[in-house]
């Protein structure tokens, strides 16, 4: 019962055996953090709008533009009767021939026309007054802007964030963002305005809007016609032109505040969360550490757990950890204390029925009765001897407590111990083999004598045949004890478990075993300091059980 | 043999079955009944007279009226966990003389101690047999008896050092007396007997009548050491034999 109690814990134990996490809080916080990728995508969208705002303003003020100079053309016949001048046209292939670097303008063929818009000329604007036949009567401005002055930084810190910010950032808008260049090839420059919808329209009696990118698409050029009115005649149209690279620098500059303080926020707030997750996650670590080494391999629990003092979740956490460990080892104690209670208890009701048996001897009594009252006594020495065997295990605990401790050397008391083994085991061959010099440790001789009888007793009952063999080595900083024999090798999953109280591998109903052997070898193991184990032996062919003891420096 | 006039008793033993002139008075304080009725018709049927008590308050009353002439008590007196203990205190400071034994169900060292701190004669435990316990009775009323009375050399032992005297049951080293409990009295005797042989646990069980464990050995061991030790710091005769049990070294050290 008790041993296959035993296994069936040490499954529950192998199915908690701790996974390593596949996923940790700092990758699920990482991975929750890449929500916070739609932000840039917002801001784009967000620059988008204002994109389409700033360009219908735009719109609006080329239309604006293009209706007032008609309006001040309208009527005055006379400035469209002047023909088309072969200079011009002739200047105009001429110019066009040398390039598209060239920037000149053909001459107006139009003076008055010229003169009445100069006034209304804007820097990064063309205004064409074209006739009917797309004749240009009169021009002025330029579609090319001239650079805004760079503005100085504030100070030499502004420098460096404006040089670092253009090396890393800046360089991802130019990968993403439009950039306008003032470095496009104005063909209408020498041509004159393309035939567009917008003239087309305007010529039709309608303002009309045209969008265009240059044949280099290096640039868009929006364009706002507005019929020119002679009577109720459209006798030639005004054309005000202008690119979006004005729209597209506002867009793009409020793109990259934006972008620049979300990724500002994006950076901190993961510098932030990675960090509240990495103490996290080391808290919560440190918490596994700390419980998993507050209960040793057999599941007993080692020593107090100390709750943490925080006051949050994870402070609770470990208060509740502790709580339930203390709860745990109140009941192992319990538990083990239950066998010496037991016989406590049992002690009074036996010593009754002793007593009655033996105050019933003296009565004189028919033969066949004393055969029964012989019968009731040996049963009861037996159950004495069961109860006496209970406590001993509680008794050791105390007098571990009370134990003072010496250093001694371990050798002689082996030796001397295996000598009596000789004597009082007369049939069972004892190998022993002792390593050179001292082994001093600290401890109780009597104690280790009386752990090496319970490992000594526990090899003759379980051996077959063979000697059984007694070494003690150096092993480091330490003395190994074992003690060893042939036979039956122990179940799979009961080694951990035998050195519990009421484990035993014995098949069930012989004798008066209890499974105390070991848990009390263990506990003089664990008095000196040291450890004990149960292990096959690796040809499978007897167990071994050793005991390392750490030896005292002199 | 100087006997008090009025305690005259055939010393043969309580066993022996003769009626005694004066029978002796032991008191009995245990709670529980069955045993303590069975406990006191065996000492009745050795000639005894016994006085039964269930509780501490009622042997207390009928100790101040008369002293019983030995007491047998049980430390744990029903809800009075530590009643026999407080009831021994209250007899010794009525007598110091009265021969007090606990039979408890507690063995541990912790109590035992405690027991024999407090001016018990002796401490057994509920395993100890009906005859044991006859016999360390008997055994403590001629010790008591005897204390005042000339050892006869027959009934001394000397064994170097030490002097054991059997019928009263004491011991001496160098002359002087060691305050030993009849359990350690015959556990000494045991390993003294016979010089240099190995004394093992059981044996020493038997021959000081009591079951106990290993460990309750080792301690009643070493608290006979330490009696010794308090008499002459450099005793050391009491030797434990790894794996077998104890020996007592003849060697004049």
């Amino acid at each position: 019962m008790t041993a296959q109690r035993a296994m069936g814990d040490g499954r529950i134990a192998d199915a908690l055996r701790r996974h390593a996490p596949t996923l940790g809080i700092r990758a699920q916080l990482a991975l929750v953090l890449t929500v916070f990728l739609a932000l840039p995508w917002l801001g784009y969208q967000y620059a988008r709008e204002i994109e389409r705002l700033l360009q219908s303003a735009q719109d609006r003020a080329l239309s604006g533009t293009a209706q007032a100079i008609a309006t001040a053309l309208d009527d005055r016949p006379r400035l469209f009767d002047t023909p088309a001048d072969p200079i011009a046209s002739f200047a105009r292939e001429r110019i066009a021939d040398e390039g598209s670097a060239g920037v000149a303008l053909p001459p107006s063929a139009s003076p008055e026309i010229e003169q009445i818009i100069r006034g209304l000329s804007r820097i990064d604007a063309r205004i064409w007054v074209v006739d009917r036949d797309l004749t240009v009567l009169a021009h002025t401005g330029s579609l090319r802007r001239k650079p805004p002055p760079e503005a100085p930084p504030a100070s030499t810190l502004g420098a460096i964030w404006q040089t670092v910010e253009r090396a890393t950032v800046g360089r991802l808008y130019t990968l993403f963002l439009e950039q306008p260049t003032e470095d496009f090839r104005d063909e209408a420059a020498v041509r004159g305005p393309p035939r567009g919808r917008d003239i087309e329209g305007a010529l039709a009696g309608i303002l009309t809007f045209d969008r265009r990118r240059t044949l280099d698409g290096k640039a868009v050029v929006v364009a706002a016609a507005n019929p020119i009115w002679i009577g109720d005649r459209v006798e030639g149209a005004v054309v005000v032109e202008q690119t979006t690279n004005r729209v597209l620098a506002e867009r793009n500059l409020a793109f990259e505040r934006l972008f620049n303080i979300v990724l500002a926020v994006l950076l901190l707030g993961s510098v932030a969360l990675t960090l509240f997750a990495s103490r996290l996650s080391s808290r919560i670590r440190r918490l596994r550490d700390d419980a998993e080494a507050a209960i040793d391999a057999n599941g007993r629990v080692q020593g107090a757990f100390a709750g943490v003092d925080a006051h949050d979740e994870i402070g609770d956490l470990s208060r509740s950890f502790a709580s339930v460990l203390a709860r745990l080892s109140d009941y192992a104690a319990y538990q083990e204390k239950m066998a010496g209670r037991l016989s406590h208890e049992l002690r009074t009701p036996i010593a009754v029925v002793r007593s009655s048996l033996e105050n019933l001897q003296q009565q004189p009594l028919a033969s066949d009765a004393r055969i029964y009252i012989e019968r009731a006594q040996g049963g009861l020495s037996r159950l004495s001897a069961i109860l006496t065997r209970m406590t001993e295990a509680a008794r050791l605990e105390q007098a571990l407590q009370e134990a003072s401790r010496e250093r001694y050397d371990v050798a002689p008391v082996v030796v001397a111990c295996v000598d009596g083994y000789r004597a009082a085991y007369p049939d069972v061959p004892f190998d022993l083999a002792i390593a050179e010099g001292t082994l001093v440790v600290e401890g109780a001789p009597d104690l280790l004598a009386q752990m090496l009888d319970k490992l000594v007793s526990n090899a003759v009952e379980f051996r077959s045949g063979a000697p059984v063999a007694i070494v003690v080595e150096r092993a480091g900083d330490a003395v190994r004890m074992s003690v060893s024999n042939a036979g039956p090798p122990l179940p799979a999953g009961m080694q951990a478990r035998l050195f519990d109280s009421m484990v035993s591998v014995r098949p069930q109903g012989g004798g008066a075993h209890l499974g105390l052997g070991l848990y009390v070898a263990r506990m003089i193991a664990q008095f000196h300091g040291g450890s004990i184990d149960v292990a096959n032996r690796s040809d499978g062919s007897g167990v071994v059980v050793s005991v390392r003891i750490p030896l005292e420096s002199r | 043999m100087a006997v008090s006039p009025v305690r005259r008793w055939q010393d043969r033993g309580p066993g022996s079955g003769r009626i005694r002139v004066v029978s002796r008075r032991i008191a009995i304080v245990e709670d529980e009944p069955a045993l303590r009725d069975n406990v006191a018709e065996a000492l009745r049927r050795h000639g005894y007279e016994v006085a039964t008590y269930a509780d501490r308050a009622s042997a207390l009353d009928a100790f101040r009226t008369r002293l019983p002439d030995l007491a047998l008590i049980d430390v744990g007196l029903a809800d009075d966990i530590d009643g026999g203990f407080d009831l021994c205190r209250e007899l010794r400071a009525l007598s110091a003389g009265v021969p007090i034994i606990f039979l408890s169900a507690r063995d541990s060292d912790f109590d035992i101690v405690a027991g024999l701190r407090l001016g018990a004669d002796d401490y057994l435990t509920k395993d100890a047999s009906l005859p044991h316990l006859v016999a360390r009775i008997a055994a403590l009323f001629r010790r008591s008896e005897l204390a005042q009375s000339a050892a006869s050399a027959e009934d001394v032992q000397q064994r170097g050092a030490l002097t054991l005297d059997l019928k009263r049951l004491t011991a001496h080293w160098n002359g002087k007396r060691v305050d030993l409990t009849l359990t350690e009295f015959w556990m000494v005797h045991a390993l003294a007997r016979h010089p240099g042989h190995v004394k093992d646990r059981d044996s020493l069980m038997r021959d000081a009548r009591i079951t106990v464990d290993d460990s309750t050995i080792t301690s009643h061991i070493k608290r006979i050491r330490r009696k010794f030790q308090a008499l002459d710091p450099a005793f050391d005769r009491i030797v434990t034999v790894y794996g077998l049990g104890y020996r007592w070294d003849a060697a004049a050290g």
